[in-house]
């Protein structure tokens, strides 16, 4: 997918939809992370409130799930590169 | 006159190639869908759910690097492998679907 082949009119395009993609891709992370989130740390249903336990643990959770995308998009980048620079174009 | 690759005739540089959008498009879809599982399946496999804080610790990052590189390994052994399947069934397969006018 290479930008710099197209005209403007078509990289306008182009950006739009990554654009668009992007915001979904956003919605689907945030409801998957709540879901693995409440899955993982939520198990007492003897009230209603969140425990200061579970909070922390949800956190925690968030904390953890955001760093670990974020490292693997730089390896990807980095494999990403590699394989790009490898087969020599 | 015009850098268009590939020659595809007089397309006027306002307009949009659609053939091209949506091949661009595909590689984008498919690049996502690799990421997305990827980030998912390593996290399964290397992040353990106790969440006692809220940084990676040293094993979590190894593992996560290492899950990265096998996964690009097998991405490649199995494109490879099927690839292979494909060349095999075509040339042993003969012109069962082939170019009869």
């Amino acid at each position: 997918m290479d930008l710099s082949q197209m005209n403007p009119a078509e990289q306008a395009h182009v950006n739009r939809i990554i654009e668009k993609k992007q915001m979904q891709d956003f919605l689907r992370m945030y409801s998957n992370l709540v879901e693995k989130c409440f899955t993982s740390c939520c198990n007492d249903f003897t009230s209603k409130a969140l425990s200061s336990k579970e909070e922390q643990c949800v956190m925690n959770c968030t904390d953890k799930f955001l760093k670990h995308s974020e490292r693997i998009g730089a390896r990807f980048a980095e494999q990403n590169a590699e394989m790009m620079g490898g087969s020599g174009k | 006159m015009s850098f268009l690759g590939g020659g595809r005739g007089s397309v006027a540089p306002g307009t949009i190639n659609q053939e091209r959008v949506e091949m661009a498009m595909q590689e984008l879809d498919m690049v996502t869908d690799v990421f997305n599982r990827l980030v998912s399946s390593c996290h399964t496999k290397c992040i353990s759910t106790r969440y006692a804080e809220g940084d990676l610790n040293k094993g979590e990052s190894v593992c996560i690097d290492r899950c990265v590189s096998k996964f690009f390994e097998v991405n490649k052994k199995v494109g490879e492998k099927l690839q292979a399947m494909g060349a095999g069934a075509a040339a042993g397969g003969g012109g069962g679907f082939g170019s009869a006018p």
